[in-house]
């Protein structure tokens, strides 16, 4: 009988020991795992594609607004950060309170506007696409070494360019140019000072054009993806914040002279008349794509943008509105002849009647968009922004005519009016600069530029021209906070956001911004 | 004719003979008689071979005759009837058997326990004196007087160290089952149920996630009708949970449900019928009280009054007629949405049996309607337990038990704990506020009032909760079928048993819900409009159990030895499908399969599979010599799907020893002293992740493309790291019996550490590009210690008085953490928050806050004053206020204003005057039990107690701070009003100001005694049952909830802690007391 049990454990343990571990091996029914992937070039281009989706993709937690736990979407992030410090905006009556401090330069670390998740998922995206597409070449006979590098200048420039919104908004932020693609990969990480950080994006730029696509075949995948002028344009973007003037005016002139873009018509002035194109709004905001559009996140009816709730008048949830000075200071109005008009202004950035940041939300001059289609795009990059930046450095490489005549080219794209004509001599740097900054408020007004518009001009030369800053704040805060506003903007470093709160506690290597300590 | 047939009978059994001496067969014939000389008819008459398999039979006539052909000599014959003793007798050369049979009473009513209770671990049985671990067992009489729905409510405190609390009062509602405490700071906590000897399963996949449901949608899972169960054990020390592996590592509940004994069918019936009555709530503010708060408290923020044309609300116009009607009521919500809460309990159920087949059926009925409006749960149960005796070898069980529940639940839940909830909003809805709305006549309609914002704001901020209740649909209906089958196989008897058990499971749950336009008011272009969803997970799992037990018989009777093999497989499989739509035409039309509106990121259909496997192979065994040392070891080893190749398996071992002391010389001449026995284990049992697939790193796909092109992305990282949670327990007991059981004690000292806990969803840094993982985070202690006495002090022949006592004390303590774990959670510079820090090696539970010191009465008193008391002066010469967050916030405090303790003198109250408010970890906790038993009537009593229990009274917080449109309860008629008041209730200030900041002001001692149960039994006299033709009847009546002893003020301190992380406190947000129940019983037997 024993002899009969020994042979039976046996034979139990033999079953057991072969057997179970094909039976203990399960895979996902959905999804793909890493085992199935990175074998193809299709994977690859789709991967690419992921992280242009990805910078498109909804709050995760849209029905928390106004609580802590709220995570704001990435296209929120970049009107937030770049518009809400500036003198553009105002809050609506239900705004959040985040959203208020905001503005009241009251910024805490617990402000859920300052975490800058959304940002980092796409630099690992972009850094899984660099890390793990070379792996491809060698398994798929098809796909090329050139397309490689086309994918890969795709993420290097998409990298850099979250980088320079984290570098503008918090400074020193931790440089992460590893994947994480595994629990192997979590370790914390330090923050890297602004000017290795720059370093970084430029070497990144600097990689990747050579290696960029100059045409997709389409003009939607050339506004919608990385091209070489693309790259150009936000190279000029990083060496004017570098104050790199001559390295800026060559990468605009690339840009310029690839005969690529144009700015769309807009108004014509034959004599003391105005001739409108009534299709200009159209063209270049309600379809977008336009052959002023350098780089264009492609919101379409299957994933629309987020902007609707916040900025429809229809909306109770209304988040931000125009700041009520903005048509008498910024655009002004003609009370003599209301056919003369700046095209930006009413029907275009905003609608008056209502207050409303209309650029996103009209579908004409005075209809809004069906809630279906909110696809407006958003706009990373436009031909008038390579036009201004090149006067911007011109101007401060001394050639201020040549500056003044760009200026003057936008401006009559758009018929500003003669009240905006600071009207400065070739040789009034500091007037061609504040000339500068207004027109790019009115020409780039709630396109996210705003705010870095102002620390960039502010900051210039260890903040020669801290005033702008001084004044910005006297604009868009309430009252009786203005002078502590302004008293805490003589600390260079509020002009940087506080690292969030959860970051602080998940990441022990990164030390806060001293101001807010 | 009888004479004729008998003739015939006789001449055709001698035919027989002859046929048979030819081939060794004969024919036998015989009569079977009683005492008394009667012939007994139907008696069963079997023949039998060597190893006692039936291998022909009969029975008898009404004579008493029975006659059976072709009988092998060898053989032998066996008669049975109920109500006699069996007798076997060899056949040898016999062919005529006159027999009497004796009358059996033992085989009739209960059998009479003559051994000492036997212990169940769920794969060998145990002498109860002999165990080695600590475990402790409930029968099914202490369980049948409870109103529970399920076992987990009926077990309510019974038990020292297990800890079972509702997760809110509603029917169906989830129960919270720990053992000593949770063994991780991110886990269930549910405890492994093993029903018959096998895994039950409780939980759903964690991939699945119900549109709206929470956990309280699975508490179906449990439903085991308490009627069935025979007895529960608790399995609580880790070398006793050990065998169980890979699950175990929350302890183990073993229950054995009730199996058929010989005997006439005996039918049972038993009743259980209850009420509930709502509590008064804590009093709140009526209308006209409210409007008179509201615009104060607006017009304190800055000043600037509310404006009574934009907030109508307020306005009490008769010239507006809408909003006067609609807006000048005094609405009692919480009377709205209230009633009487009702239960009824029926279970039939038949048992009996032969010599070969013996049966237990059961049909059960479950009705019960919650004291919220639109809750309410039904549920049908049946069980049939089938045992068939093949032969002295082989033996065979099978079961099948069907539940069918149908549940409904509130849309947002009803528990009173969160805002969120019907009974939470109307605590705080508007009490001027009409529940039907007036036309603009001022005619009453019988539509609900719920417009699509006002004041208070609008869905989900606020709705008409009374319209939630009764319009909007929360069903979830269950059905789960538990076939099983169990064969038995005695290789060598009563050496060498195998058994081999298949059990199959499915358990489909369908949830369905629909919101419809008049519950959230809102316009029919928004997705909260008639929204309708509709979830179903089918599970369906297969489990085998393989069991060889081997138990010799030594001839050295001081040593016995027991050793068992198991091996144990599972498959678990669940499909799921989610369909949500919204908009639908009419609010008829509540199927998501109507066609409406699904574009949009909250709408959606997805539906899945999701599949695991495990395995476990035990070896055991317990020795022990001359019943003094007993050794128990094991060792399992496990292997799960749920691990990447690196960690999949896992080996869990334990050792227990138990010393009987009052064995040895020097105990044996104390007479009284039954049993004094010490025990010590070691056992580690290991845990396995709640989620499929971790270990993958998974790309997924959006539901929209960029540039007409798809687009992937990774949706998990790789999990190289993920390894089994381990939870490595001590025990060291004592077991004292003495006076015959008369007194008995049971003692224990535990500490478990687990190992490498597991936590769901840790938040990364962000620049990871991630936003939170699943990981083994570090190491947890969870120890304690527990006590259970059951003691009969008077034992005569008619009154008996017996008192159990239980106490138990548990802390936890974090002794390792990853550096990616938060150490603190709490902000101090906002309203009602606590700060609490994770000290490593100091037990949870401590948090920190501001001093209150009562409010500001006037300018004077906001003079920031320095440690010698006199005013601190600014730069200038200026007078300097208290404030509040300097520089960053820098609020100045006005009269009226909440006053804080300024610890530094700084005249800045900020984090530097935080100071320790308590520890909300009771320091004990426990129950008693007295009990009286006088003649046929026993009075059982049970009383639970906590002492030394911080709790934060957050409904004081909530309904006192008039912060939000909210109403508020009575306490703030007397808030601060005007300089110079002097009051402890702050000014009224909407969405401005610091006046509930965590403070102690809300921090209060929550120790009570609570008179929990009484129960009055009548057991029926015997001879009055035999003129009823019964066989048992027995009657009672219990009460639940009567009396509360306790210094907290508010309304229930018997609050658990929520969650499992280690900065959890109690929250106290409850607004009424527990329901008073009332429950009648009745059980018959026939």
């Amino acid at each position: 009988m024993k002899k009969t049990t020994v042979y039976f454990l046996l034979i139990l343990c033999l079953i057991f020991s072969s057997s179970c571990k094909k039976w203990l091996e399960l895979k996902p029914q959905d999804g793909i795992i890493k085992e199935e992937f990175w074998k193809t070039k299709e994977q690859v281009n789709a991967a690419v594609i992921g992280i242009y989706a990805s910078m498109m993709e909804s709050s995760p937690t849209p029905n928390d607004y106004g609580l802590k736990s709220y995570v704001p979407s990435l296209a929120e992030l970049f009107f937030v950060w770049g518009e809400c410090r500036g003198d553009n905006v105002a809050p609506a009556t239900l705004v959040s309170g985040d959203d208020i401090e905001l503005v009241n330069v009251n910024t805490q670390p617990t402000n859920v506007n300052t975490n800058w998740r959304p940002f980092y998922r796409i630099i690992n995206l972009c850094n899984t696409v660099i890390e793990k597409a070379p792996e491809v070449l060698a398994l798929d006979n098809t796909f090329t070494q050139t397309s490689l590098d086309n994918y890969l200048s795709e993420a290097h420039a998409v990298r850099a360019l979250m980088y320079f919104y984290l570098v503008r908004s918090f400074g020193d932020v931790p440089l992460k140019l590893t994947a994480t693609l595994s629990d192997r990969n979590i370790q914390p990480l330090a923050k890297s000072p602004k000017a290795q950080v720059l370093d970084q994006i430029v070497a990144d730029l600097k990689l990747a054009e050579p290696k960029a696509v100059t045409n997709y075949g389409s003009p939607a995948s050339d506004k919608g993806r990385i091209t070489k002028y693309t790259i150009n344009t936000i190279l000029a973007d990083v060496y004017l914040w570098m104050d790199k003037y001559a390295e800026a005016i060559t990468e605009c002139n690339k840009v310029i002279n690839s005969q690529r873009y144009g700015l769309i018509k807009g108004a014509t002035k034959i004599g003391s008349v105005v001739e409108y194109n009534p299709d200009w709004f159209n063209t270049l905001y309600y379809n977008g794509n336009s052959n002023e559009g350098i780089f264009e996140l492609q919101f379409d009816a299957q994933k629309l943008n987020p902007y609707f709730p916040i900025f429809s008048p229809s909306f109770s949830t209304r988040r931000w509105v125009m700041n009520p000075q903005i048509m008498d200071v910024v655009f002004t109005v003609d009370f003599t002849n209301d056919q003369n008009y700046d095209i930006r202004a009413d029907g275009a950035s905003v609608r008056a009647a209502t207050s409303s940041i209309w650029k996103y939300v009209g579908a004409s001059a005075t209809a809004l968009r069906a809630t279906d289609q909110s696809f407006a795009h958003w706009f990373f990059y436009r031909y008038a922004d390579v036009l201004l930046m090149k006067a911007e450095a011109l101007n401060e490489t001394g050639a201020g005519a040549e500056a003044l005549n760009i200026i003057y080219n936008v401006r009559k794209r758009a018929n500003a009016l003669d009240a905006t004509d600071l009207l400065p001599t070739p040789a009034d740097k500091t007037l061609i600069q504040d000339f500068i900054l207004q027109e790019r408020s009115r020409e780039f007004c709630f396109e996210g530029k705003r705010w870095y518009d102002i620390l960039r001009f502010a900051k210039r030369g260890n903040y020669t021209r801290l005033p702008i800053l001084l004044n910005a704040v006297s604009t868009s805060v309430p009252s009786n906070l203005q002078q502590s506003a302004q008293a805490k903007m003589l600390d260079y470093n509020s002009h940087y956001f506080p690292i969030y709160l959860s970051e602080m506690q998940t990441n022990n290597l990164l030390v806060q911004n001293p101001f807010y300590r | 004719m009888k004479f004729y047939l008998n003739k015939k009978l006789i001449i055709f059994s001698f035919f027989m003979i002859l046929v048979a001496a030819a081939s060794a067969q004969v024919v036998i014939k015989g009569k079977v008689i009683d005492k008394a000389g009667k012939p007994i008819h139907g008696v069963s008459i079997s023949v039998l071979d060597a190893d006692g398999r039936i291998l022909t039979g009969a029975s008898s006539d009404l004579e008493g005759n029975f006659v059976i052909k072709n009988v092998d000599t060898k053989n032998k014959i066996s008669l049975s009837s109920i109500g006699y003793k069996t007798i076997t007798q060899n056949i040898g050369g016999r062919t005529t058997f006159n027999i009497t049979l004796e009358d059996s009473q033992t085989d009739l009513g209960e059998v009479v326990v003559v051994a000492r209770p036997n212990s169940n671990n769920g794969l060998v049985n145990i002498n109860e004196r002999n165990l080695t671990t600590a475990v402790q067992r409930i029968n099914a009489k202490e369980l049948e007087e409870m109103q529970a729905s399920s076992i987990d409510q009926a077990l309510q405190g019974r038990l020292s160290g297990v800890d079972i609390t509702a997760s809110s009062g509603d029917p169906g509602a989830a129960m919270n089952i720990r053992i000593r405490g949770v063994s991780s700071i991110n886990s269930t906590g549910i405890p492994l149920i093993i029903l018959d000897g096998m895994p039950y399963d409780t939980e759903i996949p964690g991939d699945f996630n119900f549109g709206t449901a929470d956990e309280q949608g699975y508490a179906q899972l449990l439903n085991i009708s308490p009627a069935d169960i025979k007895d529960i054990t608790v399995l609580k020390d880790a070398a006793a949970t050990a065998i169980w592996g890979s699950r175990a590592a929350n302890g183990v509940l073993v229950i054995t449900t009730k199996r058929g004994s010989v005997g006439k069918p005996s039918l049972n019936y038993t009743f259980k019928g209850s009420l509930s009555l709502v509590p008064e709530s804590i009093p709140l503010l009526n209308g006209d009280q409210y409007s008179t708060l509201m615009p104060e408290a607006y017009i304190n923020r800055n000043g600037s009054t509310l404006n009574s044309t934009v907030f109508r609300e307020f306005n009490y116009d008769p010239n507006d007629p809408y909003w006067y009607h609609n807006y000048s009521n005094n609405t009692n919500w919480i009377d709205a949405i209230s009633r009487t809460g009702y239960l009824q309990d029926h279970t039939l159920s038949l048992t009996g049996g032969g010599e070969k087949a013996k049966y237990f059926a059961s049909v059960g009925y479950f009705d019960q309607k919650g004291i919220t409006l639109g809750t309410d749960l039904q549920r049908i149960n049946t069980r049939i337990n089938l045992d068939y005796t093949v032969s002295d070898k082989i033996k065979f069980f099978t079961s099948i038990a069907y539940t069918h529940t149908d549940q409904s639940r509130n849309y947002l839940g009803s528990s009173s704990s969160s805002e969120s909830t019907i009974r939470g909003m109307a605590y705080i809805k508007m009490p001027n506020m009409s529940v039907f709305e007036y036309d603009a006549l001022g005619n009453l309609t019988t539509n609900y009032f719920s417009p699509a914002s006002n004041v208070q704001g609008q869905y989900s901020r606020i709705y008409n909760p009374v319209a939630m209740a009764d319009k909007a649909i929360y069903t979830v209906l269950g059905e789960r079928v538990v076939p099983r089958f169990q064969i038995n196989y005695d290789i060598i008897k009563k050496v060498l048993n195998a058994t081999f058990d298949v059990q199959f499971d499915i358990n489909n749950t369908k949830n369905s819900s629909f919101l419809p336009q008049i519950a959230t008011g809102r316009p029919n272009t928004e997705t909260v409009v008639n929204r309708a969803y509709d979830g179903d997970i089918d599970v369906f799992s297969v489990s085998t159990k393989t069991n060889l037990a081997y138990t010799p018989t030594l001839k050295n009777t001081n040593h016995t030895i027991l050793g068992f093999m198991t091996f144990l497989t599972n498959d678990y499989k669940a499909v799921y499908q989610e369909a949500m739509t919204s908009n639908t035409a009419s609010s008829l039309l509540v199927d998501p399969s109507v066609p409406s509106r699904t574009q949009n990121s909250e709408l959606k259909a997805v539906s899945g599979v999701n599949q695991s496997r495990s395995l476990g192979a035990i070896l055991g065994s317990q020795y022990s010599f001359k019943d003094k040392y007993i050794l128990n070891a094991s060792i399992r080893a496990d292997g799960n799907s749920r691990f990447g190749t690196d960690y999949r398996y896992g080996f869990f071992p334990s050792v227990s020893l138990r010393w009987r002391l009052s064995e040895e010389f020097f105990f044996k001449n104390i007479k009284s002293l039954d049993d004094l026995s010490l025990r010590a284990s070691y056992g580690i049992t290991g845990e396995i992740p709640r989620y499929d697939y971790l270990f993958y790193n998974t790309y997924s796909t959006y539901d929209y493309t960029y540039l007409g092109q798809s687009a992937i992305y990774p949706s998990r990282m790789e999990l190289k790291n993920l390894k089994w949670q381990s939870l490595h327990g001590v025990n060291i007991g004592a077991n004292v019996s003495l006076y015959k059981g008369r007194v008995r004690m049971d003692a224990e000292v535990y500490r478990n550490r687990t190992k490498d806990m597991f936590f769901d969803g840790l938040q990364l840094s962000g620049v990871t590009g991630f936003s939170s993982i699943f990981m083994n985070v570090g190491t947890m202690d969870n120890q304690g210690w527990e006590v259970a006495i059951w003691t009969q002090p008077v034992k005569k022949k008619d009154f008996i008085i017996g008192f159990d006592f239980n106490i138990s004390s548990n802390e936890n303590i974090i002794r390792e953490i990853s550096d990616l774990y938060p150490n603190s959670k709490g902000d101090v510079t906002q309203n009602g928050e606590y700060l609490r820090l994770l000290q490593i090696n100091n037990p949870f539970g401590s948090f920190y806050g501001y001093k209150f010191k009562g409010v500001y009465s006037d300018k004077d008193a906001t003079i920031a004053r320095g440690p010698d008391g006199k005013p601190i002066i600014g730069p200038n010469g200026q007078i300097i206020y208290m404030r509040f967050g300097y520089p960053t916030i820098d609020y100045i405090f006005q009269p009226g204003d909440a006053m804080y303790e300024d610890v530094n003198h700084d005249g800045n109250i900020n984090y530097m005057d935080v100071v320790y408010l308590g520890n909300s970890n009771p320091k004990l906790s426990g129950g008693f039990g007295p009990s009286v038993t006088y003649k046929n009537l026993k009075i059982t009593t049970f009383f639970n107690f906590r002492l030394n229990y911080d709790v934060v009274n957050g409904t004081k917080m909530n309904t006192s701070n008039m912060y939000r449109f909210d109403n508020q309860s009575t306490a703030v008629l007397r808030r601060w009003r005007k300089e110079g008041d002097i009051t402890d209730i702050p000014r009224g200030l909407i969405n401005g100001g610091y006046n509930w900041l965590g403070s102690d002001n809300y921090v209060e001692d929550a120790s009570f005694l609570r008179f929990r149960t009484i129960t009055a039994r009548y057991n029926f006299d015997k001879k009055i049952l035999d003129k009823l033709k019964f066989k048992a009847l027995s009657a009672y009546i219990t009460a639940e909830n009567l009396v509360t002893f306790t210094k907290y003020t508010g309304q229930d301190p018997e609050i658990s802690t929520r969650g499992a992380d280690p900065f959890r406190i109690a929250y106290d947000f409850s607004m009424t007391p527990p329901s008073r129940i009332v429950t009648l019983g009745l059980v018959a037997g026939f």
